[in-house]
């Protein structure tokens, strides 16, 4: 079995389950699911029963088939049929089966056998089949959705009776693979192969099965034709149908009979005698029933394509280079002087098409954090069930768009923390809740934005916070913290991000393991971010993470300081001013403050943060950077401005960041038009060093 | 370097396979100097050898670390081997960029020699307590020099 179809069969599995887990909460919000729904789960669940079928995954097949089943009464008779109390069984047995399918994914993922006993999950979806038939009896259900597919196939049967494709080949056999086989085109391509050792003068109906993907509903609905000119040769090809693979049933047909059928229900192999046009295989009802949801999505579908995350690294890499190339040649010295005006406008287009290029190129690589934030839904909605705590979750900016291994990296760190608030954060009871005076109903909110050069992703929860005196004497208990030290709420906090701390006391299935925080501190800080606790007793506790965009491009200010260039992002600068010494304002310890407009901001001089040799002292000579981000507002003292620039931020290497540049301002470079290196500042990081220096 | 062993070098080189039976395994390793040693740097961790390429400088980072170049779009740190081991500096610019563990470093060097071929055997360990720092195997070339090699994981991680 080729890797390759393992891997879509993974893959279109996973996405499958992911859309069924958004549609299951969405049902069970409503407490109904809508038609679309039953017919998307219904569709769902003939695909995965269909390739695990192929893939020989019984369980899974099992599965999926009974859950079909279900579905296949709820669409027919609606969703009336369930009883109002049966209803939270059906939404938890659904939740179940999609943790089973999730589960034995993967263990074929890892390759892992997988699991023989399903007998208590198909239970439970038998006696729930059960209770919405309302019959009592277990021994009833199995064949129950079988006896409803003919009536309804009735209605949706294949119209058309088949018809031969060519005057001349009027003997047929007309074959039907095995119910839910999947990829029946190339079932049907696998038994021309075969018949062709037999008999090679024949055609086929649908003909083109190996090349047109699409044909393997219409073989499913209305089987496969294949039209010989003589009964004699149809006869001979007969033991080729026999040996193909997965062939359920087979019969000969002659095209020139106004009528030519199929066996009736459960006929065994090569039954010659005509039946009713009508019966389709009770089995098949569900097939063409699915199609047209099917055909949507398929749609859809082929407009995507899956690209090796590596490609896309390189693509990025190599578009990086062309737009530092390209501003190395429009720029070049060799041009200085030269008046050009060909050569100018054709740059100026240039310019504007390699923009383009590298908007395309980095679009490539965004996507939504929404697939994480919607994963969230269903941890809160478990642990709520679970702990007995009524939550809510409110997403903000999930169609904020992140770097994919970002997405990747921020997953399971903010799963942790969603856990963390729901387990410690919001209060035991709803009593606790009602006398702190707040909604019965606890509230986690997850939201993403961008700003200039960071993704800032918040989970928020309106719950009891931090005891800090807890956790401080927690860290005193475990060496972490010094009984006579004071402690501000911010170290205190940080605490709880050192490895094996962990303030509950009891294990429980979801936190409190004491390998938490600093796991998602790690996580985070391996993609460049940082996180942050703020919390206030008895009103919640926020977590904050700051995640750069890697590879990000951005507009920034270059700046001199003697040899040394500095890119300053743009969204962060207010403005630039020069001022002469006796604008500036000295208080004690050394410090320079300047005035403006009625507001005083300190100034931090590049030159002695950075410890450099050259740069300018005189406050006249130089120039100050006003500067502003997040609550930190200042003026960068620099040599000179050299202008703006749109630059790809490059990550320093590892090694440099190794030294805790970071904590100095220094988030990555960029390379100039010129083939030299920018040194790229973080404002932020920049006043705290300078602050801490002082 | 002198002619004679340059003739040492060769027959190092090219009759060894010859003459000595094939199992004998040799590793390539690139010789420098720094400070009047010559170290050996396995010559797979080598990706390039830079002259004359003009280096940014880097507040916030050890003395050693002179700063980063652009080495055709990637940046790379140099770190001044001489510096590193705590000898005086010398102003020359001559670097072998190696790639340890996935991250390409530069280093700078008084002069780079030659590659070498040396059976795997012929690498000694380093005498404990007295070994030279950032020494991980120390071997006696055909010219009877000795060739300290170079451990490149110390020299990022100390």
């Amino acid at each position: 079995m080729g890797d390759s179809i393992l891997d879509m069969y993974l893959y279109e599995t996973n996405t499958l389950l992911e859309q069924l887990d958004g549609i299951l909460l969405a049902a069970e919000e409503a407490d109904t699911f809508s038609e679309d729904s039953v017919n998307e789960i219904f569709r769902i669940m003939h695909t995965i029963k269909g390739s695990s079928a192929m893939m020989e995954f019984s369980s899974l097949m099992t599965v999926a088939h009974r859950i079909e089943d279900l579905f296949f009464l709820v669409r027919e008779k609606g969703m009336d049929i369930v009883p109002e109390q049966t209803r939270p069984d059906l939404f938890d047995m659904l939740f179940q089966a999609v943790d089973f399918f999730r589960g034995e994914i993967e263990k074929v993922e890892n390759e892992e056998p997988l699991s023989q006993s399903i007998d208590h999950i198909v239970n439970k979806i038998n006696s729930l089949i059960d209770k919405i038939q309302g019959n009592p009896g277990p021994s009833e259900e199995a064949p129950a959705p079988a006896e409803q597919a003919p009536a309804e196939s009735a209605s949706e049967a294949p119209a058309a009776a088949p018809a031969a494709v060519n005057e001349d080949y009027l003997y047929g056999i007309h074959a039907f693979f095995d119910e839910g086989s999947g990829m029946e085109n190339l079932r049907a391509f696998m038994l021309i192969t075969n018949v062709k050792d037999y008999c090679s003068d024949f055609v086929c109906s649908p003909d083109n099965v190996e090349t047109d993907p699409s044909t393997a509903d219409i073989i499913a609905d209305q089987g496969f034709f294949v039209w010989f000119r003589t009964a004699e040769d149809r006869n001979a090809a007969i033991p080729g149908v026999k040996n193909a693979g997965s062939v359920r049933e087979y019969q000969p047909v002659d095209a020139a009979k106004p009528a030519k059928e199929e066996p009736a229900a459960e006929a065994p192999k090569a039954e010659p005698a005509p039946a009713a046009p009508k019966a389709d295989a009770p089995a098949k009802a569900d097939a063409p029933a699915a199609k047209p949801a099917a055909g949507q999505q398929q749609h859809a579908k082929e407009s995507l394509i899956s690209v090796n995350l590596a490609k896309l690294d390189q693509l990025m890499a190599v578009v990086s280079e062309i737009v530092i190339t390209e501003s190395m040649v429009t720029s070049s010295p060799d041009l200085k002087g030269l008046r050009l005006d060909n050569f100018t406008k054709s740059a100026r287009d240039l310019r504007k098409l390699t923009d383009d290029l590298q908007d395309v190129s980095m679009s490539l690589r965004m996507v939504p954090v929404s697939g994480t934030f919607q994963k969230m839904n269903r941890i809160v909605r478990d642990m709520s069930k679970k702990l007995g705590k009524k939550a809510k979750l409110t997403l903000i900016g999930e169609d904020t768009e992140v770097d994919k291994t970002i997405v990747d990296a921020i997953s399971d760190p903010i799963m942790h923390i969603v856990r963390n608030s729901m387990d410690h954060g919001l209060e035991e009871t709803e009593a606790d809740r009602l006398s702190a005076g707040k909604d019965p109903v606890g509230e986690v909110i997850l939201s993403a934005r961008h700003t200039g050069s960071e993704v800032i992703i918040e989970i928020k929860d309106d719950g009891q916070g931090v005891d800090t005196q807890a956790v401080l004497n927690k860290a005193i208990r475990q060496g972490l913290a010094t009984p006579d030290h004071d402690y501000s709420q911010k170290e205190i906090l940080n605490f709880l991000m050192m490895p094996g701390f962990s303030t509950n006391t009891e294990v429980t299935e979801y936190s409190g393991r004491g390998v938490g925080m600093d796991v998602v501190k790690k996580n985070v800080a391996d993609v460049g971010g940082t996180v942050s606790i703020s919390s206030e007793w008895g009103k919640g506790m926020t977590t904050t993470l700051k995640i750069p965009l890697t590879m990000a491009i951005m507009d920034g200010m270059e700046v001199t300081v003697g040899d040394s260039m500095f890119t300053i992002p743009i969204n962060s600068i207010q403005s630039s001013l020069k001022v002469g010494s006796q604008d500036v304002i000295h208080d004690p310890h050394q410090g320079e403050m300047v005035k403006i407009r009625d507001n005083f901001y300190p100034i931090v001089r590049a030159k002695d943060l950075f410890c450099m040799d050259k740069g300018r002292e005189n406050i006249e000579d130089g120039i100050l950077m006003w500067v502003e981000a997040g609550e930190h507002s200042y003026c960068l003292f620099v040599d000179e401005l050299i202008g703006e620039h749109q630059i790809v931020v490059k990550p320093m290497p590892n090694y440099v960041n190794s030294f805790g540049v970071k904590n100095f301002g220094i988030t990555g470079c960029s390379i100039l038009g010129d083939g030299s290196i920018s040194i790229i500042l973080d404002v932020v990081n920049v006043y705290t060093a300078a602050h801490s220096a002082f | 370097m002198a002619q004679t062993e340059e003739v040492l070098f060769a027959r190092e080189q090219e009759d060894s396979y010859n003459e000595q039976p094939p199992e004998i395994q040799t590793d390539k390793y690139l010789i420098f100097s720094s400070d009047g040693l010559m170290y050996g740097i396995k010559a797979d961790l080598v990706k390039d050898i830079i002259t004359d390429y003009a280096i940014t400088y880097l507040p916030q980072v050890p003395a050693y670390v002179k700063g980063v170049i652009n080495l055709r779009g990637q940046i790379v740190p140099i770190i001044d081997i001489r510096l590193r081991l705590g000898k005086p500096e010398k102003e020359n610019f001559c670097g072998i960029v190696v790639e340890v563990e996935g991250n390409m470093v530069g280093i700078l060097v008084d002069m780079v020699e030659q590659m070498v071929d040396v059976p795997l055997d012929a690498i000694l360990p380093v005498p404990t307590n007295k070994g030279q720092a950032m020494v991980c195997g120390m071997c006696t070339l055909a010219d009877g020099s000795t060739m300290l090699e170079l451990d490149c994981e110390l020299l990022l991680h100390e």
